[in-house]
């Protein structure tokens, strides 16, 4: 890829601004790469406890679905419905967010869900089967926020991710490296004015001593 | 070598603004101690944005078990992780080596707390922040 060289007016003023700017360009994309290794920092440990919340939840969903077959064996599909009905499951997440490197991930914080009131109705018909299996249930509930917490807060940090990567390919590819072409091709030209300067002044010199030479 | 007119990299600029902007903009107007946000229902900072950075309760009883009760009135939340420092690397600036207390508690292994600095290595900062994940925030500095 070729470097383009943006200068309209090869000036002094020009060279500072352009210096100034590469100064602050580089300064940018140290902060932009700091980000990106700890935004990728996050995403992997995210990807890890989404990796073993996934297997926890597996391994919750089994056990609740066989101690939910072993109830419905038990007490047989009508008698189950009918107490699942009556039962008050009703619960509360909190959604509220955090900051990560400028990042903002999801927090889902369900409210009092091992209290008493959130267990099956107790009736001298039900018995330990459907204790168990709602208490199990609740847990999967659990692992389903925890999981849902964790997936989109991969989501976001991938997509922020991909975002931060293209400003600093943006910065090392096409920004820095253009200043620093342009920085060089007018430090070129000013040296050539400047050799040319000497030059001019070399000749005018000696046309000045010829000169003086031919009045003598 | 090719000679053009300066590209329009104002929007480029702009977009860098912004995100400069909003990568500082979740740091809290004013810290809170961890005795308070114990006491509070739903435990919460205001951030310079305006928005609110809340903290999971969980996170707060583990670290108010680990704790006393003189480490608690001292202990300021979140705390802060400073990255790209002068000093190199990651830090986090403790006052009262409540931080050093808490990370060395973690981690496991003595933490050494220099002219109220703590270097926090990068496998260190991944159990930190595993463990503390709404109790810790990054700020970027230059």
């Amino acid at each position: 890829m070729s470097t383009k060289v943006q200068v309209t007016r090869p000036t002094k003023i020009e060279l500072a601004r352009l210096k100034r700017r590469m100064k602050l360009a580089t300064r940018i994309q140290k902060i932009v790469k700091d980000r990106l290794s700890i935004l990728i920092m996050e995403f992997l440990q995210t990807v890890k406890e989404c990796a073993s919340a996934k297997e926890n939840l597996l391994a919750d969903f089994k056990e609740a679905y066989k101690a939910l077959s072993i109830a419905t064996g038990y007490h047989g599909y009508a008698f189950l419905e009918k107490e699942l009905l009556a039962s008050d499951m009703t619960f509360k997440i909190n959604t509220v967010t955090r900051n990560v490197a400028g990042v903002r991930l999801p927090v889902f914080e369900t409210e009092e869900m091992d209290s008493p009131h959130f267990s099956v109705r107790n009736t001298p018909d039900t018995s330990s089967l459907i204790d168990n299996s709602a208490a199990l249930s609740r847990k999967c509930l659990k692992a389903v926020i925890e999981l849902a917490e964790l997936q989109n807060s991969l989501e976001l940090l991938g997509t922020e991710i991909n975002k931060v990567k293209r400003i600093n390919n943006a910065l090392e590819h096409i920004v820095i490296p253009g200043l620093d072409a342009t920085i060089k091709y007018l430090t070129i030209k000013f040296e050539e004015r400047d050799r040319e300067e000497i030059a001019r002044l070399k000749y005018v010199k000696m046309l000045i001593e010829q000169r003086e030479a031919y009045a003598y | 070598m090719r000679i053009d007119n300066p590209a329009p990299d104002s929007i480029f600029e702009n977009c860098l603004k912004d995100d400069l902007k909003t990568l500082n903009a979740h740091l809290p107007r004013k810290r809170k101690l961890l005795s308070e946000l114990l006491e509070e229902k739903h435990p919460h900072v205001e951030c310079g944005d305006g928005s609110t950075h809340f903290f999971k309760k969980k996170e707060l009883e583990h670290l108010a078990v680990m704790l006393d009760d003189s480490e608690k009135q001292a202990l300021m939340l979140p705390i802060m992780i400073e990255v790209g420092s002068v000093e190199g690397g990651t830090i986090v600036r403790s006052k009262n080596g409540t931080e050093a207390e808490v990370f060395s508690k973690i981690l496991d292994m003595p933490i050494d707390c220099k002219c109220d600095v703590i270097t926090v290595f990068r496998p260190q900062l991944n159990v930190l922040r595993k463990v503390l994940k709404t109790t810790t925030q990054y700020i970027f500095t230059t």
